[in-house]
């Protein structure tokens, strides 16, 4: 089972995979309906509103969430939606289009499991590298550690 | 097993988390952050080995002290975006399935 838990990056793309124990067409329910996704969707230790949620393609999630003292205005765009079996969506940021990025996920069933695959397919490797390169600046000394508190607290916040 | 010790197991420790914030500072032995703290010697030791094995800090010899040295440049593995990327959607896979569970209990 821990062998379908994997991360890799290939050029521009990352890849998760993760098989979960429920039926696809639930899996696919909790992903693509506003009451399910917001018990799982947002970073950890986050609340979440949706808006709209309209899943054909061309159509937008239209969410906030709420953490970290502040509320987060998202949306994503649906590219291809063929259910139960592949969703793919549009990230777009407020910044240049070249940050924006396409997730891919399939879902397939295995032994009555479903194994996710999911694809986040970025502009360029260059474009990975470069938001690494980003990170790592802001980083660096005392910031790196005031960073890596918040960021610890929302781990901890989602211990039991 | 060689994955048991990884950098977010590390810094999930307040104990080790201080450690880390210290050594930044400057490098000091094992008696010097003990001092710091309310926790035997001991504990304070299994800390640091922690923090050593996943590569953090490394311990160096002086004559007979051994001095640990924090090692920042570890910490990018979890400021690296693609880790932070990849830590968020492990994060949500992990809720994604408790989730489930949860409502498939509720179903039965």
């Amino acid at each position: 089972m821990e062998k379908h838990n994997t991360f890799k990056q290939e050029e521009n793309i990352l890849i998760h995979t993760r098989i979960i124990d429920a039926p696809r067409d639930l899996v696919w329910e909790v992903w693509t309906t506003p009451e399910h996704i917001k018990e799982w969707w947002g970073p950890n230790g986050f609340s979440l509103t949706t808006k709209s949620m309209n899943v054909e393609p061309g159509e937008i999630w239209d969410f906030i969430m709420h953490g970290m003292g502040r509320d987060w205005d998202s949306k994503i765009e649906y590219v291809e939606v063929k259910k139960p079996s592949f969703l793919s969506y549009k990230h777009s940021g407020e910044r240049s289009e070249d940050y924006n990025f396409t997730v891919t996920i399939l879902f397939e069933e295995v032994e009555g499991k479903t194994l996710l695959t999911m694809k986040s397919i970025f502009k360029s490797k260059a474009i990975i590298e470069e938001l690494n390169r980003e990170v790592n600046a802001i980083e660096g000394g005392k910031q790196t550690l005031n960073r890596l508190e918040n960021y610890i607290k929302i781990l901890e916040s989602n211990k039991p | 097993m060689t994955q048991t010790r990884d950098i977010f197991q590390a810094i999930a420790d307040p104990t080790r988390r201080q450690i880390i914030g210290m050594l930044a500072q400057k490098s000091l032995n094992v008696n010097a952050i003990a001092k710091e703290f309310d926790i035997t010697r001991q504990a304070v030791s299994l800390h640091v080995q922690f923090l050593n094995d996943c590569g953090l800090i490394v311990i160096k010899k002086q004559g007979r002290e051994r001095y640990c040295e924090a090692k920042l440049v570890k910490l990018n593995e979890v400021t690296d975006w693609v880790n932070q990327y990849r830590k968020h959607w492990d994060n949500k896979f992990d809720s994604l399935e408790s989730y489930l569970a949860k409502i498939q209990k509720k179903k039965k």
